[in-house]
């Protein structure tokens, strides 16, 4: 008997309550946030989106939380919702995880051990600097390489194949 | 400028409260704007246009929340959260900074706005490279440094006039030999008249003088390194110095290890730049110009076609340098992971062994050790062809002077003697081309690394002596009267305290993590001084006693036991270097611990430390109990551990401190409630301020904060089953 209750008590905090696209609604906010609603009555004003492996499923296993960080459940596909819910989170995920995609690098400059980058990106020409290249420019996969600039933003190559070959001397020249 | 933005430019004229640049627009492309807040409305401005207007009292709060890559702001407005703005992270503590000072002021409180600035270099606009430092190596007056480094020199003054009197006679000396070489050609094998004891004079000449270069040499060596050790001694010893009067202000805002690169790394770079560059260029400058200057004069043609080549030599071997220095740090990296590792697999071989992953393990190895080995024998292929080709470009002009030498050699308008020195010339000017084209890069490198050091040399410590700052005998009265502190100033920890404490007092500090305990007790210890207040020791301002005088008499017993490398007698005459072996074995026994010592192998001489023996705990506890016990201060400080201990030991060290404390004003940040019964009276911290005071039986009767803490206490207890 009291090995039931035990084991009903776990199976509470290891069991994931996956959201479902039938009965959990997403909406704007007045504000420009996101609010769920889960079946009738079940709402919260407003919640943040946190992927769990942001570079593995980008799209998939999305922990949904109220404003205290308590985790109300998760989103297993994201392509599972409509269209218009599918814009709204992308929307939330974008500003969480702000990471442009670099397009072309144009010149990689090293000076006195620190890295002066200027690219294109999908969010507009952008200029950073990087030290410390060994941590900083990290293959996520052979083809997928993330950058954390000194002041620790984030850029992205998902495939160095896809990069002009100037570029992709670059980042040769770098590893 | 369109309509819109000249709008918003002309009803921006009431004073700016706040304007934040930020460098990304709402909808996440980098573009310029700013959020301006004025004392009416918050202003969201894109490229020049308002996108959002909000009256500013409609504003209950704003926030800057942190996000990956970047952040945004927001205003709650009518109980809805609002996007105002979104940066990227390089503005995210100028956004925090500003969001906490507007929230105080929505509140009506008190605040200063205090921007953190960005660190980018304000000449040339780049961002430093080391956020914990202000140097930038673009715009650093290189020859100002150079210039305050001559500063440190001159105790050695006579090191520095011998080593350029050496490096002149080097270059002399060599600019000689060819000399030597023509002589003995017209003179011996020209002139007809040559016999074997003129050859015999020419070769012992150029044999003592290759013979007297060397000596030379070597001793330019031995000066050069003299003279960068004692500079780097000295640095080494001035910055440590420094980070000894240093605050533990000035330390919170560095990194140890970038404290420690600047006292090593530094000062071995400034060292390792003057031991061997410094008299290289001289020698290697010195030799070239003279080398140029008496080619000239021989034959202005031949010099200009000796020439001719150097600008295109020293591009190319310049562009060689760089490829094979990018190759090798390639090869560093890699080596760095295989290393790693190595290291990661070894330390963690348990693991390893218990999940059966042996094999994984070693196939992991064996794929990165074969593209280290890949990488290796690439490089090597492409340095040994390199290599010649670079020794050949730097020969390239003397085919030239050969060529046009011989023709004139041929038509009886030049010596032969003449035309073998100037080849001989020829090849000697391309030896400096090399080092010359790196010297500008080690130079930057040097003086940055000098910048830095200059830098922790000229911070002013945040805690320092009033210049009437005097000795002061303490009897042990602590007043402490409307203290506010934050270790940042905008964010105060401490608020408005105010407590007596009477002499031999003992005070049990209680309240949650973060409650501000520990940061009053950084306080009395004058570890920081506090923004507004102050702390009377004795009715005496505590910073008008000299601080030395002030710490030999307080004692300090923390949570984290620190042992130093040594002894266990050393270590518990740290305070007391000249304390008899009785006055120690007294100490100890005090402390309860003169018992487990004598039971070591070695006694009060056993080593303790990094590589000593490994004490417990509770062993280590009673040793720093025994360090303050022959400190004998006036007014202790105790950081009581948490971890928990058997019961005998914690009786052992209960008994121990109090005798410790008996008599000494004492303040104790206590975590069991054993101790705290033992306290005259306990205070109570909440969010920076005293919420409770009186003794234990009194605050428990007040069912506060208090009553909350020891039943918590005492239900963890229970659960753990350890009740005491």
């Amino acid at each position: 008997m009291q090995d039931e209750t035990k084991n009903h008590g776990l199976s509470d905090y290891v069991d994931i309550r996956y959201l479902d696209p039938a009965t959990a609604r997403f909406s704007e906010t007045p504000g420009g946030f996101v609010r769920l609603t889960i079946g009738e009555g079940e709402t919260y004003p407003r919640v943040a989106l946190y992927r769990a492996f942001p570079f593995s499923y980008p799209d998939q296993y999305i922990s949904v939380r109220d404003m205290d960080g308590n985790e109300i459940g998760m989103i297993k596909d994201l392509r599972a919702f409509d269209e218009a819910t599918v814009r709204l989170l992308e929307r939330e995920l974008e500003r969480r995880y702000f990471t442009p995609v670099i397009r072309r690098i144009e010149s990689v400059k090293e000076e006195f051990g620190y890295w002066y980058w200027t690219v294109e990106t999908d969010a507009g020409p952008r200029r950073f600097t990087v030290r410390e290249v060994q941590h900083n420019v990290v293959r996520l996969s052979p083809e997928h390489v993330l950058i954390i600039d000194l002041d620790g933003n984030r850029y992205e190559i998902p495939d160095t194949g896809q990069l002009d070959p100037r570029s992709r001397r670059y980042l040769e020249d770098l590893f | 400028m369109n309509l819109a933005a000249r709008k918003a430019q002309d009803r921006i004229v009431e004073p700016e409260l706040v304007r934040l640049e930020t460098d990304l627009s709402r909808d996440g492309r980098y573009a310029g704007g700013a959020v301006v807040v004025t004392a009416s409305s918050v202003r969201v401005l894109e490229q020049g246009r308002v996108v959002e207007e909000i009256p500013l009292a409609a504003v209950e709060k704003f926030e800057a929340r942190e996000m990956v890559g970047g952040g945004v702001l927001e205003a709650r407005v009518e109980g809805e959260d609002r996007l105002l703005a979104r940066f990227t992270a390089s503005h995210l503590p100028r956004y925090t900074a500003a969001a906490s000072y507007l929230n105080k002021r929505l509140q009506g409180e008190e605040a200063v706005l205090d921007l953190p600035e960005r660190a980018v270099c304000p000449t040339c606009g780049r961002p430093f490279p080391d956020p914990a430092s202000r140097v930038c190596p673009h715009c650093l007056n290189k020859l100002r440094v150079l210039a305050r480094m001559f500063g440190f020199i001159k105790p050695h003054l006579w090191l520095l006039v011998g080593s350029v009197a050496l490096l002149l006679a080097l270059a002399g000396v060599r600019l000689f030999v060819p000399q030597i070489t023509r002589l003995m050609i017209e003179e011996v094998f020209e002139s007809g008249t040559g016999d074997m004891r003129a050859l015999a004079r020419y070769v012992a000449l150029l044999g003592g003088t290759q013979l007297l270069l060397q000596l030379l040499f070597v001793a330019r060596g031995r000066v050069s390194v003299t003279l960068s050790g004692r500079l780097a001694k000295d640095l080494r010893g001035m910055v440590y110095q420094k980070l000894q009067a240093f605050s533990l202000l000035e330390f919170g805002q560095r990194k140890t290890g970038d404290l420690m690169n600047r006292v090593t790394g530094d000062t071995n770079r400034v060292q390792h730049f003057f031991q061997h560059h410094v008299a290289m260029a001289v020698t290697e400058g010195l030799t070239f110009l003279g080398i140029t200057v008496i080619l000239f004069a021989y034959n202005w043609r031949l010099a200009a076609l000796v020439l001719v080549p150097a600008p295109i030599v020293t591009v190319l071997v310049g562009a060689v340098r760089r490829k094979i220095w990018s190759m090798y740090s390639a090869q560093w990296h890699t080596e760095d992971r295989v290393y790693s590792l190595l290291q990661d697999v070894l330390s963690g071989i348990r693991v390893v062994k218990a999940f059966g992953q042996e094999e994984r393990e070693a196939r992991r190895f064996i794929d990165i050790s074969w593209e280290y080995a890949r990488i290796t024998s690439r490089n090597e292929k492409t340095f040994n062809t390199l290599f010649p080709f670079m020794g050949y470009l730097l020969g390239l002009g003397n085919f030239l002077v050969l060529y046009y030498g011989g023709h004139l050699v041929l038509g009886e308008r030049m010596g032969f003697g003449e035309l073998i020195q100037f080849s001989q010339y020829a090849s000697m000017l391309y030896g400096p081309l090399r080092f010359i084209s790196f010297f500008p890069r080690w130079f930057t490198e040097a003086m940055t690394a000098a910048e830095r050091i200059f830098e922790v040399l000229d911070v002013e410590p945040a805690v320092k002596d009033r210049p009437k700052a005097r000795r002061h005998t303490i009897k042990g009265e602590v007043v402490i009267e409307n203290v506010t502190f934050g270790y940042k100033p905008h964010e105060p920890v401490l608020k408005g305290i105010n407590l007596t404490v009477r002499p031999g007092e003992t005070i049990g500090l209680v309240g949650h993590s973060g409650a501000g305990k520990s940061s009053l007790i950084n306080l009395i210890a004058r570890f920081y001084d506090p923004q507004e207040g102050r702390i009377l020791i004795d009715g005496v301002d505590l910073r008008d006693i000299a601080q030395e005088s002030f710490r030999s008499q307080i004692g300090v017993v923390l949570q984290e036991t620190f042992l130093f490398s040594g002894t266990i007698y050393e270590n518990i005459a740290y305070s007391k270097p000249d304390a008899t072996p009785e006055e120690v074995i007294r100490a100890a026994k005090i402390a309860n611990a003169h018992d487990f010592i004598i039971r070591f192998n070695d006694g009060y001489d056993t080593l303790v430390g990094e590589r000593g023996q490994r004490l417990s705990g509770g062993e280590r506890q009673r040793i720093a109990i025994a360090r303050a016990i022959l400190h004998d201060p006036k007014i202790l400080i105790l950081d009581e551990a948490t971890a928990s201990m058997d019961t005998e030991t914690e009786y052992q060290i209960q008994q121990a401190l109090a005798r410790l404390i008996k008599n000494r004003t004492t303040f104790a940040i206590a975590h069991r409630l054993s101790t705290l019964r033992n306290a005259d009276r306990l205070v109570v911290l909440d969010q920076g301020r005293i919420a409770e005071m009186g003794t234990h039986d009194e605050l428990l009767a007040k069912q506060g904060i208090y009553y909350r803490l020891v039943m918590a206490q005492r239900e963890m207890n229970q659960l753990a089953g350890v009740e005491r």
